[in-house]
């Protein structure tokens, strides 16, 4: 039980680093980046090739999440920022960072092969004991990475100016710019954030994933299920749907089979979806919801027509 | 009802007599392409088999994504259903060709489903849920034991014709394109009906569609679900091409499948067609590395959505429109200097008055009682207000801005429910039924700004406030054309929206503009018109002298004092206390949600505590 809760939450923290990529992204742009997969996976393969070619391998690993970090800059400046000023509303950025997801893959899987190779084993082979269970100091460290993301992202966003303003972007852009936000500065930094988390996140997985041109696909889409239970709206929310997801993928293969993780995070957010289409952390959860249901349907019925 | 029919409405018909005649000369050539498809090589019947199971596909998508503004990720698990469904079950002895209805049907049920569920969100999420849709698919397909898992199963084999008709060459070729045909008419047919402009303004003016006696979230769903089971359909027809297996059925498609639609140009009728073919036919016929060709469909992706985002058709629209341009709307513009009017017909002739539903009766038109609400939570936007509006007459409602007069407006008119109290309209309680159930009380309202679906000709945006007073239009739209009725009904609501425009004084040159090139005052009127078409017994105006000019002011005025003289009751909200106290028998007066006072106009322009709160004297 405690291990399953100790390695739940060690998978859970890469989950919400990975669903944070998202939805730091998200929360400034209202864009989703659909390649932030992608962007784990640059950090990963990089780094593999970095250090196998004689780099250190802590010079490896910081070259690999800054290029991790362009690439997530670099993706706003060719798919996203056009589209946008195109249409603010539209969904094009949907299919752009698609395709950006999709040539990033196969430009790696051009280059590297289909195949894994092996990632330096950094923490991953020193365990430490606690109770009966055993976890990695790896694992701990992705812990310990998630919680100092979480609480430096809370108390940037809350008490500095910078966060504020990026509140003030997130809400409504138009004025924000107005009282003089530099808005795309914000657009970029986020981005960059996107990639550097997942970045982060790639380095924490690397040893027990090895290094494969598709590793992106499988996190960015466990990464989006772990936004999507947690809630969009805030990126702390998407740190906490991530701990869910790990703590109930970890527990679905120990109890039901070991295929079980291959299915059950989309169980649960179906049933999350259901239940609270905002997600279990979003401000208007599930229970406050039920009680104030008239309210909540009348509201979403008027946007357009209120004066 | 019936408008003068005069020169535009003339050619008009002489084309509608065309039409029939070049139709079945376009499935004839049809028919013969397919002939000559099912007579070619075997690699020829590969590509154009392919490329036309991922145009059924388009097609379907961009019913939802162009015309109704959702875009779905969901059409490859459709899709995918579709193919497992028939491979699976003919396996176990089911018939091919019930199997045609099976999976048209239960993938349609299916879409109907995922499309209530994931509908309840904003437009975003609709996305993101049939995006996870497909993902679930492709797991429980790749995972399962009796789906073959990555494997895939070989598909049925789909019978050769009987020796009679063995000269026809391929019978597969036949049965995908006899399935693309059957798609194009089906959603050509839509695109053709009154549904058209509907589906329209569910995308672009949802109130507007509302307000109009339109359910629009079952609009949606519905539109979802038929898009679903022509994806299904598309699954059935796929199945006989080959293997089935999860890697066709990816995510990665669902994005090929709306690049197609982007690519081709959304909310157009070829376009969805041409990107197909395009999408579908690279791989084969430009033949690369597999991971290079997936790079190049990566960056494909990207360029098109950055530098055409209105794909082939959009490009080839604006290079026709260059070659030759449309010649410009014959109206004489504003003549500032001496207030001219824009371009209003002198007011058509009285329309003489149908039956308003009116409950002669019953001395009152609306009653509202004890109305109470408030917005998500803390101060009361309406506060216990009392209401009662006289059968027939103009009454204003006045207030300071944040009074609650849009709010109390939009309760009338089902915008809202309220909290507490109750709202009669002619005798019935009101107050439970949602928006769209209004207009078939005798309500029909405007709003404060025009939304109206910009690129559809103002005479199209009227025929959208018909839409509840034309029987059947969704369960007809499907095969429009093909019902000498259906046609014959869609003339009459063109006759009446072009006849309410010369009502509202628009100039019968003004029907055919696009809204998105008519100035302010022209987009009023025809949401006036809009309103007044449906021949509402209650009419509600929120500001509609909003931005107007005061020749269009006078004009506003001439048609209340008609709408009037018709037996309809209005009640209107303004700014300007001139126009209100010298229109209105009734004026109730708002202020922080509650009700300073109501009666006659006269009692209450010399009311004391009007001066004081509104009129600041």
């Amino acid at each position: 039980m405690l291990q399953v809760l100790l390695s739940g939450i060690s998978s859970g923290a890469v989950y919400g680093l990975m669903a944070m990529a998202f939805a730091v992204v998200y929360y400034v742009t209202r864009v989703i980046n659909f390649a932030t997969g992608q962007l784990l996976m640059v950090s990963i393969m990089a780094t593999v090739t970095l250090s196998s070619a004689g780099v250190p391998v802590a010079l490896a690993i910081v070259i690999g999440i800054a290029l991790s970090t362009c690439a997530g800059v670099l993706i706003y400046f060719v798919a996203v920022r056009p589209v946008l000023r195109v249409n603010r509303f539209s969904f094009a950025w949907l299919v752009s960072t698609l395709g950006v997801a999709i040539a990033l893959e196969s430009i790696a899987a051009a280059i590297f092969g289909p195949t894994s190779r092996g990632f330096p084993a950094l923490l991953y082979r020193k365990n430490v004991h606690i109770g009966n269970a055993s976890v990695t100091w790896q694992e701990l460290l992705a812990v310990g990475v998630a919680l100092v993301v979480v609480i430096g992202f809370e108390i940037v966003r809350r008490r500095t100016l910078f966060g504020k303003l990026g509140m003030a972007i997130s809400s409504d852009p138009e004025m924000a710019a107005a009282v003089g936000a530099n808005t795309t500065w914000y657009a970029v930094i986020a981005f960059g954030l996107g990639g550097l988390l997942a970045g982060v996140a790639g380095v924490l997985v690397g040893p027990i994933t090895f290094a494969n041109p598709y590793l992106g696909d499988t996190y960015g889409i466990v990464g989006f299920v772990a936004l999507m239970i947690g809630g969009v709206e805030k990126p702390a929310a998407a740190m906490g749907g991530g701990l869910v997801l790990g703590v109930l993928s970890v527990a679905a293969n120990t109890y039901i089979g070991s295929q079980a993780s291959d299915w059950f995070p989309f169980v649960v957010v179906i049933v999350v979806l259901l239940i609270a289409p905002h997600g279990l952390f979003a401000s208007g959860n599930p229970f406050t919801r039920w009680t104030r249901r008239t309210g909540v349907r009348t509201a979403t019925t008027t946007t357009g027509v209120r004066p | 009802m019936r408008a003068t029919a005069v020169g535009q409405d003339v050619t008009e018909r002489q084309w509608a007599r065309l039409v029939p005649l070049g139709t079945a000369m376009l499935v004839v050539a049809y028919l013969a392409a397919t002939f000559r498809i099912a007579e070619g090589t075997l690699y020829i019947q590969g590509v154009v088999t392919t490329a036309a199971v991922f145009a059924i596909l388009a097609v379907s998508l961009d019913l939802v994504a162009g015309v109704t503004g959702l875009y779905s990720l969901g059409h490859a698990g459709l899709f995918a259903l579709g193919a497992y469904a028939t491979t699976l079950l003919n396996q176990h002895g089911w018939n091919i060709f019930l199997l045609l209805p099976v999976s048209l049907i239960g993938v349609g049920v299916v879409g109907i489903l995922l499309g209530t569920v994931s509908l309840r969100v904003s437009g975003l999420y609709f996305a993101i849920t049939t995006f996870i849709f497909t993902l679930v698919v492709t797991v429980l397909i790749s995972d399962l034991q009796f789906t073959g898992g990555l494997q895939g199963l070989a598909g049925p084999v789909f019978p050769d014709f009987p020796a009679g008709l063995s000269g026809l060459g391929s019978s597969v070729v036949w049965c995908v394109s006899l399935c693309l045909l059957v798609t194009l008419v089906v959603v050509w047919s839509i695109r053709s009906s009154p549904l058209y402009p509907v589906l329209l303004a569910i995308r672009d003016a949802e109130p507007f569609a509302a307000a109009a006696g339109v359910r629009t979230s079952a609009m949606k769903v519905g539109v979802f679900g038929l898009s679903a089971a022509l994806a299904g359909m598309a699954g059935w027809a796929f199945s006989f091409l080959g293997f089935v297996s999860p890697g066709q059925f990816s995510w990665t498609v669902s994005v090929n499948i709306l690049v197609m639609v982007i690519l081709g140009g959304m909310n157009t009728k070829l376009g969805p067609i041409l990107g197909a073919a395009f999408i579908s036919a690279f791989p084969v016929v430009v033949s690369i590395d597999p991971f290079i060709q997936e790079v190049v469909f990566g960056c494909i992706f990207v360029a098109v959505i950055v530098f055409f985002p209105t794909g082939i058709m959009g490009v080839a629209s604006a290079v026709a429109r260059r070659l030759r341009p449309a010649a410009p709307i014959a109206v004489e513009v504003v003549d500032l200097a001496d207030g001219a009017p824009i371009a209003y017909a002198p007011l058509a002739a009285d329309v003489p008055a149908e039956s308003r539903h009116a409950n002669a009766a019953d001395e009152n038109a609306l009653v509202c009682r004890n109305v109470v609400f408030s917005y998500l939570s803390g101060t009361r936007a309406v506060d216990g207000v009392d209401l009662t509006v006289r059968r027939g007459t103009i009454h204003g409602l006045i207030g300071p801005n944040g009074s609650g007069k849009s709010t109390l407006v939009n309760l009338i008119s089902g915008q809202l429910t309220p909290d507490a109290g109750t709202i009669e309209v002619n005798g019935h309680s009101v107050q439970h039924l949602g928006a769209a159930s209004r207009p078939a009380r005798g309500v029909m309202r405007t709003f404060q700004t025009a939304v109206l679906v910009k690129e559809l000709p103002a005479r199209e945006n009227v025929t959208i406030g018909l839409y509840g007073r034309v029987k059947h239009i969704p369960s007809r739209a499907s095969v429009w054309p093909l019902i000498p009725s259906a046609r014959r009904d869609h003339r009459d609501m063109r006759e009446q929206a072009g006849a309410a425009l010369q009502s509202a004084g628009l100039d019968r040159r003004w029907s055919g503009a696009l809204v998105a090139d008519v100035p302010h005052g022209v987009e009023q009127l025809t949401q006036l018109a809009a309103a007044c078409v449906g021949q509402p017994s209650i009419l509600i105006l929120d500001e509609p002298l909003a931005g107007l000019s005061a020749t269009e002011v006078e004009q506003v005025s001439e048609i209340l004092r008609r709408l009037q003289r018709d037996g309809v009751t209005v009640i209107v909200i303004e700014h300007q206390t001139r126009f209100i106290f010298e229109m209105c028998d009734d004026v109730t007066v708002l202020a922080a949600g509650q009700l300073v006072t109501t009666g006659r106009a006269a009692d209450v322009r010399s009311n004391e505590r009007v001066r004081e709160v509104y009129l600041g004297q």
